[in-house]
Formats: C-alpha cells, sequence, structure tokens
C-alpha cells in the first residue's frame, strides 16, 4: 500500500521533471486528464474521442489473426494429445479415420508436390516476362499488358478451375494419352496459370523500383541491352523477386478450389506426373462437413488447416525479410 | 593499347584481337536477340492463359444465354432454380450480392478507420510495424483455413448459424487486410504540406483528416474497395461451410430463412452434379461472374489510372 503510494508520488514527481514519461496510470493524473477534456473545446474533445474511436477498429482488424490462431489451435489439440494421433500424424502415411488412422503425411505431399511443379513453371516464365515489360517493353504496349495481368490476378480461383477441369484436364488426357487426366500435372499447370500474374506484378515493381542511373552507367559502359538487364537490374531487384516467390509459394499452398477439382483427390503419394493425389486445402473442403460430428477425425483436418496457417505465416515473414534485406542491401524498396 | 606496345608483332596481333573483338561483339548481339525473343515468348505465354480462359469460357457460358425455353436465356439470370434446378440463378446472384454488402458493411469501416489510425495517428515504431505485420499475414492466409475458422468460430462458438450474417463476416475477415494497405498507401501519397497547411490555419487532426487528407486519398481509396470487393466476390471455400445454400431468396436475417446462395458456390455445386444441364448451367455461372468480376476490375483500374494522371 505505502510502496504504491511511494511510487505513485515518485511517477508524479518525475512527471513535473519530464512530462514524456508521466504516467498516466495513477489516479491524480487521470483526474486531471478529466479536468483537461472538460476544460477542453468542442472541437478539441472530437479530436480525442476520433483517435480513440479510430483505435478500436484497428486492434478490432488485427485481433483477427489471434482469433484465427486461437481457435485453430482449440480445436486441433485434441489430436495431438489422443493416442492415436500426436505430433506424428505429420510423418504418418495412412489417412483413415474410421480405423483410427490420422496421418496427414499425404496431403502434404501432395500440396509440396504440387507446388513445386507450379513454382518451376512459374516463376522463370513470370520473372521473364516482368524484365521484357519492365526493360525491353515500349511505353504503349506495357500498360494493357500490365491491365492484362491485374485482370489475370482477379479471375476468381472458381472459374479457373472449372477451365482446367473443362479444357485442361481433357487436353492433357489427348496430348499425354493417359485414362485419368486428374493429376498432379493439372494441378500444377492450373496453379502455375494462377501464379504467374502475383510473379510478374510483384517482380515487375522490384525492377521498377531499381534506379534509372544504374541501366546508364551500365549502357555507357557499353554492355547490352541484355547484360544490363540481367546482370545490372535484375541482380538489384533480386530481394524483391525473391519476395515474389515467396509469396506465390504461399498462395500455391493455400489455393482451394482450382486444385480440388483438378487433382483427383485420391489418398496416395503420386510416383509420377500422371498420378492423382490429395492436397491440404482439398481434405479439409471436402471432409470437414461430415466430420464435424467425430472429434478426432474433426480435430484431425483442424490440424491440417493449423499447419497451412503456419506455413502462410513462416512464407509471408521471409517474403517480409527479403524485403527489408532489399531495403538494407541495396537502398530500394 | 600500352600493354601491346612491347609485342614483336604489333600490327598482327591487334588485327587478330580486332577480328575476335568484332566476333564477340557479334555474338554478344545475337545473345541480345536471342533473349529479346525469349522474353518476348515469355511474356506471350504469360498473357495468354487469360485470352484461353475468357474465350472459353465465354463460348461455353454463352450456350446457355443463347438458347430458348425454360430457365434459358435472359431468363437464367432473373429466375430462381426452382424444382429440378431447370431455373435460372437468380437465387445466386442476389445471394453474392448481399454477402458483398454485408462482407462491405462490416469491412470497409474496420479497414479504413484502421488504415487512418496507423498512417495518421500512430508513430512508426513497434505498434505500427506490429499491424502492418499481421495485415500482411491475414492477407496470406489461405482462403480455407478463413472457411474453417468461420465455421468454428462464428457459427459454432457465436451461435450466429448457418447463413449470410456468417457467411458476409467471414468474408469481411478476408477484405480486411487488403483493403487496409491499399488505403494506407493512399494516405501515405498525400503530400504532407497539405497537412500542414490545414494544422497551420488551426484545423483539429481529426478534421484534417477527415477534411484534407481523406479526400485528397478518396479515388486510391474507392479503388482498393473495388479491387478487394472484387476479390472476395469470386471466393468459395470461406462460403461453404458458412453460407448453407438456398434454393430460393434469404427471407431472414437469421436462422435457417437466412442461408444464402451465392455464384462460386453454384458453379461448384453444378458442376459436381452428374446431370449434364446443370454442367451448361455452371459454366453460364461461371461466365455470369467472370463478366461481373472483370467489370468491376476494370472500374477500379480505370480510377486509379485517372489518380496518376491527376497527381502526375
Amino acid at each position: 500500500m505505502t510502496d504504491s503510494r511511494l511510487n505513485e508520488k515518485q511517477q508524479q514527481s518525475d512527471g513535473s521533471h519530464e512530462p514524456k514519461t508521466r504516467a498516466y496510470g495513477s489516479v491524480a493524473n487521470v483526474k486531471r486528464i478529466i479536468q483537461n477534456i472538460k476544460r477542453m473545446s468542442r472541437s478539441k474533445k472530437i479530436d480525442i474521442s476520433g483517435k480513440i474511436l479510430l483505435f478500436l477498429p484497428t486492434v478490432m482488424s488485427i485481433s483477427i489473426i489471434v482469433l484465427i490462431f486461437t481457435f485453430l489451435w482449440i480445436e486441433a489439440f485434441p489430436i495431438f494429445v489422443a493416442p492415436e494421433g500426436g505430433i506424428g500424424i505429420i510423418t504418418n502415411p495412412i489417412w483413415n479415420p474410421n480405423d483410427g488412422q490420422y496421418g496427414i503425411l499425404v496431403f502434404i505431399a501432395g500440396s509440396f508436390l504440387c507446388t513445386i511443379l507450379a513454382i518451376s513453371i512459374a516463376v522463370p516464365l513470370g520473372v521473364g516476362g516482368a524484365v521484357f515489360l519492365s526493360e525491353y517493353c515500349p511505353n504503349s504496349l506495357r500498360r494493357p499488358i500490365r491491365m492484362i495481368v491485374e485482370m489475370m490476378a482477379a479471375i476468381p480461383s472458381i472459374v479457373y478451375g472449372l477451365w482446367a477441369y473443362l479444357v485442361l484436364v481433357p487436353t492433357i488426357e489427348t496430348i499425354f494419352n493417359v485414362q485419368n487426366g486428374l493429376s498432379v500435372l493439372a494441378g500444377g499447370l492450373i496453379l502455375a496459370i494462377m501464379l504467374l500474374p502475383t510473379v510478374v506484378a510483384v517482380s515487375d515493381d522490384a525492377l521498377q523500383s531499381v534506379p534509372r542511373t544504374y541501366r546508364e552507367a551500365s549502357l555507357a559502359l557499353g554492355a547490352t541491352k541484355t547484360e544490363t538487364a540481367i546482370r545490372v537490374v535484375l541482380s538489384a531487384a533480386i530481394p524483391g523477386i525473391g519476395a515474389a516467390i515467396i509469396l506465390s509459394l504461399g498462395r500455391a499452398v493455400g489455393e482451394t478450389m482450382a486444385v480440388l477439382m483438378v487433382t483427383g483427390n485420391t489418398l496416395q503419394i503420386p510416383y509420377t506426373l500422371f498420378d492423382p493425389t490429395y492436397v491440404m486445402t482439398s481434405i479439409i473442403t471436402n471432409q470437414l462437413g461430415y466430420a464435424f460430428i467425430y472429434p478426432l477425425w474433426r480435430s484431425a483436418l483442424f490440424a491440417v488447416a493449423l499447419v497451412l496457417l503456419l506455413m502462410s505465416i513462416m512464407f509471408t515473414s521471409i517474403a517480409k525479410i527479403l524485403i527489408k534485406w532489399g531495403i538494407k542491401s541495396r537502398g530500394l524498396a | 593499347m600500352n600493354n601491346n606496345s612491347g609485342n614483336p608483332t604489333p600490327r598482327a596481333t591487334r588485327g587478330k584481337k580486332a577480328s575476335k573483338f568484332k566476333s564477340a561483339n557479334k555474338l554478344r548481339k545475337f545473345k541480345d536477340l536471342l533473349t529479346k525473343i525469349l522474353l518476348i515468348a515469355a511474356i506471350i505465354i504469360v498473357i495468354l492463359p487469360f485470352f484461353m480462359i475468357v474465350f472459353q469460357i465465354g463460348i461455353m457460358g454463352l450456350q446457355i444465354f443463347l438458347s430458348s425455353g425454360h430457365g434459358n436465356g435472359l431468363e437464367f439470370i432473373f429466375t430462381t432454380p426452382g424444382g429440378d434446378l431447370t431455373g435460372g440463378i437468380l437465387n445466386a446472384i442476389v445471394g453474392t450480392l448481399l454477402l458483398i454488402l454485408i462482407a462491405g458493411a462490416v469491412g470497409i469501416p474496420l479497414s479504413i478507420f484502421g488504415a487512418v489510425y496507423i498512417t495518421e495517428y500512430s508513430r512508426p515504431g513497434l505498434m505500427r510495424s506490429a499491424i502492418e505485420f499481421a495485415s500482411d499475414v491475414l492477407a496470406g492466409i489461405p482462403s480455407i483455413v478463413f472457411g474453417a475458422f468461420g465455421f468454428v468460430f462464428l457459427v459454432v462458438y457465436l451461435r450466429i448459424g448457418l447463413g449470410m450474417v456468417a457467411g458476409g463476416l467471414t468474408l469481411a475477415f478476408m477484405m480486411i487486410p487488403s483493403t487496409l494497405r491499399t488505403t494506407q498507401e493512399a494516405l501515405k501519397q498525400v503530400p504532407r504540406e497539405l497537412r500542414e497547411a490545414s494544422l497551420a490555419l488551426g484545423a483539429t487532426k481529426w478534421s484534417t483528416t477527415w477534411n484534407i487528407t481523406i479526400r485528397a486519398a478518396f479515388p486510391g481509396i474507392i479503388t482498393g474497395i473495388l479491387l478487394s470487393l472484387g476479390r472476395i466476390m469470386g471466393e468459395t471455400a470461406p462460403l461453404i461451410f458458412t453460407t448453407g445454400n438456398n434454393l430460393g431468396l434469404p427471407t431472414d436475417l437469421m436462422g435457417p430463412g437466412s442461408w444464402v446462395a451465392s455464384m462460386p458456390y453454384t458453379i461448384w455445386a453444378y458442376i459436381s452434379d452428374p446431370r449434364s444441364y446443370l454442367q451448361v448451367k455452371s459454366q453460364g455461372t461461371a461466365l455470369t461472374l467472370l463478366i461481373m468480376v472483370l467489370m468491376i476490375d476494370a472500374t477500379a483500374q480505370i480510377v486509379s489510372r485517372k489518380v496518376t494522371r491527376r497527381v502526375v
């Protein structure tokens, strides 16, 4: 009691010396603040209350991420402590909830393969396209191409999925002469198409932020346009392009509807490009509806969602670190 | 050149070197051309799928608009499915609009107030970077995770139940990060002098923010809102577990009367159905959705282009 009073006095006396470090928590200060507010004019009152009003939505919109994490954790927790589950479900390849087998390795492997395939197609094409757009493209052509790229990003994933299901899958069947076109290949191809706009737009922004003077210096030394574009501009923009790749990785892992429609959804680890597979997002979409009444089954599905969430947090963090590295090492935003 | 002076046969070497240079130059020029051709091929491959998708979805989707009979032609847009799902998709169109309305009513104010607070009121530091990081993480979360979260949190835990409120709120969560970031960018581009002039005239921070800064950033903010509305319009995964489905129009804000259909969900439900006439309807729905989304996106781009033209 006395201690706290002493503290209060100390804080007050401190406050009189250094107004910046004044402790707002103590009673006397609160009283003073209220008096101050009473003395204020109307517009000033609006100003103060506005600041508080704005603060609440900010906290609310940010607390969503905490809520998501909390609820996924609460829902996924039972499977991690259950005897059938435990942390080992991540390395168990057998998913058979009716038999008490909750291994999610199949889905992780499926997602991983589709993503790798998509990235290895989308990155070379997308970065190449961005280099053309930023370094070679005449201005009159640049604007419409950029607009098309932005529109590609706006096409809903269900429309991509429908197109892949009706056009891409039959095409794969006829070209490669396979029975079932619903495969890793179809999933990877449609994912690659969906990632291209992200890769192109973010890489193009990164290339554009390289100062003109770099290019002019390189050209003045007698380098050709290609040498300038690749050895100077591209290498200066590497952090931004890295961020683009990581961001699209995150998007590829989390993509739901299009992949669900074309990968065939079969519980096996694929060995060739033409094998069907099952990805993490698909298993949640397909089974959450009727698994909801079985506590462990549901919990295992939420464990998959938790893995997805952790992966996307990781990708976002890596992309942020890359961008920071770019600012630090090259002074580019 | 000076290095060559000690050479016994300077002329011959120089000639050789020159020819070497020439061929090296030719090689470099050739490489330059080759790279250029490769990059042009890359950009063509990048934008080709856009035309293929628009063209092929267009051809497949037009089938239903060009044929006549119950539920075809313009009736496809203006009737509800009815028995056997032979009618149109009015329920899905109205449902999507209702969901966007709810998502916008919740998401737009939250994200704009948040962005104003971060850019205008908070100082750069831990708080600001924490908020920015949180909204970037939120933007990267897979849509099905939002769906599962919406189901557990809104439908089960808060007991809102399936329906348009739960679906709309889930979509609102999804639109907050992107709207917040674009609004923030728009606010950052307002010149400092405008704010300082207003403050120097004796205006409070509050009135400066709402009368000067927001007004100057308005077109940018509208662009951001349109882009994220267009994006959530096509989201399927968050709606599967939160909205239910409805063959008619919703009659209630809560309870079973509030279940709604949506266009993305309808596309998915119809294409998974073995009946062949539903596949055609699914393609027609996809074309309708595609046109609506692209129109919103084009509007957003035109608005933002006008702005950049005015500022620069």
